[in-house]
């Protein structure tokens, strides 16, 4: 660990805190005196402060000061947070993104996003105006005594003298005055020291854990006062000190003496032992204020550091009132950060494992020696459980995805002047990462879509009966071993006919075709199709939309729509659980063997003569009553094999709909690694992939999805078979 | 903690830490010794560590038998102990033999 | 033998960068993310000073100090606050719970030095 990789986790760090605070931000607008959320907007601009100052990252300070220093006016109910605020503080989390990714670049910020910053801290000093800048930790106290009195009887000495006498209550604290006189040493030398044990009672009354400990010390320093009053400044609200400066006024010592508790004559010595006064100085100091020469004396206060803090009951019992409020209980599990490449590398050697204990397996059935067996299922199970925690630990929640989308919505609405709000369920559904991060820019484009084209202005939606406001969805749940997402507004629906001309008069349909109203919403995928009569600046461009399917295609996810007139659109995206690995369904066809995601798989069922006769024309099947589109693999990959004894069937099920595979033989259950197909057989349709089988065999990976638009396009207008 | 030696004055040994941490029960312990021997020698070579109050509470036994009009002394000063006396410059107050470590030894 | 220093912040630069200082100066560092991980960090061991941030989640600072202070085995061991210099009343409330030294942030690495020599040696 070094510094380097300590402003690694900075960074990071900070880029988490930005987005808590985004968040906290997006939401204060709709509850602006929860006192969690205030604390959390706070706690990130507090941490990063901290964190940049140890740093040296001065300007992120500074800019974080100013931002804290509004927020503290927030917290403590002197400011209150509206649109404009709220507003000012996402652009101030901007910022600071910006200038955490010239941390992260090593770069300094440019005059731009200097320009930006001292225009955002006027902005944020407009909300504190009349409070403190930062303080100035650094800068030297103009402590220093002041020696142009008219009265110049200077004492000859030119050390300090430093009068302590500690608390009571200084070791209960946990400290020791011997530390601080050994600290001491750090800014000079203790040319004397005299312990004073003239308060410590007798035995009976001496409270062991009570200092009684006093020092007078004649110490020689360059240092400033400042830096020597610094030295006790832990314990300089309960202790008695005094600092004298080197030269000081004869008058000033006998000050001292006369207000120490000690007796005079004896601490008259210790100035003298000390070094600090001679016998002479002390005796005609003495003298003069015994003829009651006291006029004019000095300003006591001007060279003796008198500190004594009251602690106002009634503040005390307010501020602890507050602190109870403000305790939160926000869970946060304690993490490991783990760089992504690692984990991608165990689970490629994991998927190594699985295809080397399938061989050990064949291996162990082919030999039948005894105890093998037993000891490869046991391996298997193994395998089996590193496998789903390996995956497992790929797998993250959608809710972080989902919640960058308050700032979309918030922006995108202000953008439109529509009033949308943004209602997230699900967000603990959890999928791969990479998933996670590949599906951002879709679902970015279709929330941006929804708002633009889905919900209705005020007006319409007024005139239609529906609140004002228009709700935006996002939604995400676990089916059949696939995530779904799904983008909902409340607006006005797809308009079929419009949807329906503009294809035709974009070429994409022929004038005679059939559509269903599915197919027909799902055009506007299409490539180069918008239907948006007025292109604003957020999409209506028509580009996007096909860009959308591509994108989700590629994750081995497909996009459908729902919507009805008047009452809303619902987009729904199915992506795979993960990327890697995939529990399957080995089948043979034609002698070669294929693979298919076991989720898909509803049943297997044999194709009996019977069955082939009534399928006629070759598409349908008729299962327990229902109908069953099907599709023989044999005739979709166009492999013959002369003898065919026996066919089934497997009923697999997507996105709500059945359809039946024909194949030759059932060979079962597979752990199958997924191996991307090269470029080159990416246009195969109803190839997902590939993977190594444990005899050293290529099996390939049915893509289920694509299958099923293979089957479902045949349908024309026909209703789909839907579960 | 405390060892007790058949030689005259009677021998305590003060071991460890003589900190905060232990101040309320060394302050029983060694006022209880001082009450029951009128002559004492407090053994000092095993403390490893003294803090205010620990030196405190030296002071104070020095004290009350000054006040009880008895004989305490303290000897095999460690080096935690003469670093305390030293910064304290108490050498002179314990008025016991000490061996002052030479100057580049120190610290 | 190095004293041992409790470094209690949710911020993990923070901390990193504490640790490095303070483990160059010759102590030894333990780190906890919060209040109540703090705690059990302590689990009885020997801890010459604790460092605790204030605004933490899960557990605060002040609760945390209010407790170990509980435990005999650190009713008297120094505690510095990390404090703001806005938080007045927080630096105020915590030597209430026995933190009555207190470092400013933002600081820098050499002023917790400064302030971990005025209490302890390493």
């Amino acid at each position: 660990m070094n510094l380097d990789d300590a402003l690694k986790t900075f960074v990071i760090e900070s880029r988490e805190l930005l987005e808590q605070m985004e968040d906290a931000l997006l939401h204060i607008e709709q509850a602006p005196d929860d006192p969690d959320t205030i604390n959390a907007i706070f706690r990130a601009a507090h941490t990063i402060k901290g964190s940049a100052g140890l740093f040296g990252l001065d300007h992120i300070v500074r800019f974080t000061h100013a931002a804290e220093s509004v927020l503290d006016r927030v917290r403590a109910g002197e400011v209150a947070v509206d649109g404009d605020l709220a507003a000012l503080f996402l652009q101030v989390c901007d910022l600071l993104n910006t200038l955490i990714d010239g941390v992260s670049e090593g770069a300094e910020p440019d005059a731009d996003t200097e320009a930006q910053a001292q225009r955002l801290i006027g902005q944020l000093n407009v909300y504190t105006q009349g409070e403190a800048g930062i303080p100035d930790h650094t800068a030297p106290a103009p402590a220093e005594a002041r020696r142009d009195g008219p009265e110049p009887t200077l004492a000859e000495a030119d050390h300090w003298h430093l009068s302590l006498r500690f608390g009571s209550d200084v070791f209960r604290n946990g400290m020791d005055p011997l530390s601080f006189i050994r600290y001491l040493n750090r800014l000079g030398r203790i040319a004397h020291i005299v312990t004073l044990t003239d308060a410590l009672p007798v035995a009976a009354e001496m409270d062991p854990e009570t200092c009684y400990l006093g020092f007078e010390i004649g110490f020689e320093s360059g240092a400033t006062k400042a830096e020597i009053e610094s030295v006790f400044e832990f314990v300089a609200e309960d202790s008695v000190l005094h600092i004298l400066p080197p030269r000081s006024k004869i008058s000033d010592y006998i000050e001292l003496i006369r207000s120490l508790p000690e007796q005079e004559m004896q601490l008259g010595e210790i100035l003298v032992r000390c070094g600090t006064l001679t016998d002479k100085e002390l005796q005609a100091g003495l003298d003069r204020q015994a003829h009651g020469d006291r006029h004019p004396p000095p300003p006591i206060g001007e060279v003796l550091i008198e500190q004594t803090v009251v602690h106002p009951p009634v503040v005390e019992a307010a501020l602890e009132k507050q602190q109870k409020v403000k305790e939160q209980k926000r869970q946060e599990a304690s993490f490991i950060r783990v760089d992504a490449q690692k984990l991608d590398k165990l689970i490629n050697l994991v998927g190594e494992l699985i295809i080397s204990s399938a061989a050990t397996n064949l291996i162990a059935e082919r030999v039948n020696m005894d105890g093998l067996s037993e000891a490869t299922s046991t391996m298997t199970r193994l395998v089996e459980e590193v496998r789903d925690s390996v995956l497992s630990l790929r797998m993250v929640q959608i809710g972080a995805t989902f919640g960058r989308f308050q700032r979309v919505v918030h922006d995108v609405s202000k953008e439109l002047g529509k009033d949308i709000r943004l209602e997230i369920s699900g967000e603990e559904t959890e999928l791969d990462k990479t998933v996670v991060e590949k599906i951002g820019d879709p679902l970015t484009h279709l929330v941006r879509n929804s708002m633009d084209h889905g919900i209705e202005p005020a007006d319409i939606r007024l005139a239609r009966g529906k609140p004002a406001y228009g709700t935006l969805q996002l939604n995400a749940y676990h089916d059949a071993g696939n995530i779904v997402i799904e983008v909902s507004d409340d607006g006005g629906g797809l308009n079929r006919d419009k949807i329906l001309a503009k294809a035709l008069e974009r070429g994409l349909i022929e004038t005679n075709q059939v559509l269903s109203d599915r197919e027909i919403y799902a055009l506007i995928f299409e490539p180069g199709f918008s239907t948006a009569d007025q292109v604003s600046n957020l999409s209506g461009r028509g580009v996007g939309m096909d860009v959308v399917r591509r994108n989700i295609q590629s994750l081995r996810g497909t996009v459908d729509v729902d919507s009805e007139p008047g009452v809303g659109t619902t987009i729904r995206i199915r992506l795979p659980l993960t990327l890697a690995i995939i529990d399957g369904f080995m089948v043979g066809v034609a002698g070669s063997s294929y693979v298919l995601p076991l989720d898909t798989v509803v049943e297997c069922i044999e194709l009996t003569a019977s069955d082939r006769a009534m399928a006629g024309d070759g598409t349908y099947l008729n299962l327990r009553g229902e109908v069953l589109p099907y599709l023989r693999l044999r005739d979709f990959f166009d492999v013959h094999h002369s003898d065919i004894q026996r066919e089934n069937v497997v009923v697999v099920q997507y996105a709500g709909r059945k359809a039946g595979l024909v194949v030759d033989d059932l060979l079962g259950e597979f752990q199958t690694v997924i191996k991307p197909l090269g470029k080159v057989f990416s246009l195969i349709k109803g190839i997902g992939g590939f993977t190594i089988l444990g005899n050293g065999e290529v099996a390939l990976i049915l893509d289920v999805a694509r299958l099923m638009q293979q089957v479902t396009s045949r349908e024309d207008g026909r209703d789909a078979v839907r579960h | 903690m405390a060892k007790k030696t058949r030689s005259e004055p009677h021998r305590v040994a003060v071991e460890g830490e003589v900190t905060i941490y232990r101040a309320a029960e060394l302050k029983q312990h060694l006022l209880g010794e001082l009450a029951a021997h009128p002559e004492l020698e407090f053994d000092l070579s095993l403390v490893q560590e003294i803090d205010g109050s620990g030196l405190q509470l030296l002071i104070l036994l020095k004290q009350e038998a000054a006040r009880l009009k008895r004989s305490v002394k303290f000897c095999g000063h460690s080096q935690a102990v003469l670093d305390v006396l030293d910064l304290c410059d108490l050498g002179g107050y314990f008025g016991d033999p000490v061996v002052i470590p030479s100057p580049n030894s120190a610290r | 033998m190095a004293k041992t220093i409790l470094i209690v912040d949710d911020s993990t630069s923070l901390r990193q960068v504490v640790s490095i200082a303070l483990q160059g100066a010759g102590y030894d560092v333990l780190e906890a993310v919060d209040g109540q991980d703090g705690l059990a960090k302590l689990d009885g061991r020997k801890i010459h000073l604790i460092i605790s941030d204030v605004n933490m989640p899960n557990m605060d600072g002040l609760t945390f100090l209010r407790e170990a202070k509980k435990l005999p085995a650190y009713k008297f061991t120094p505690v510095i606050m990390l404090t703001t210099e806005s938080g007045e009343g927080k630096k105020q409330e915590g030597q209430q719970s026995g933190a009555k030294a207190w470092v400013v942030k933002p600081f820098k690495p050499e002023q917790m030095l400064a302030a971990v020599a005025k209490l302890i040696l390493p």
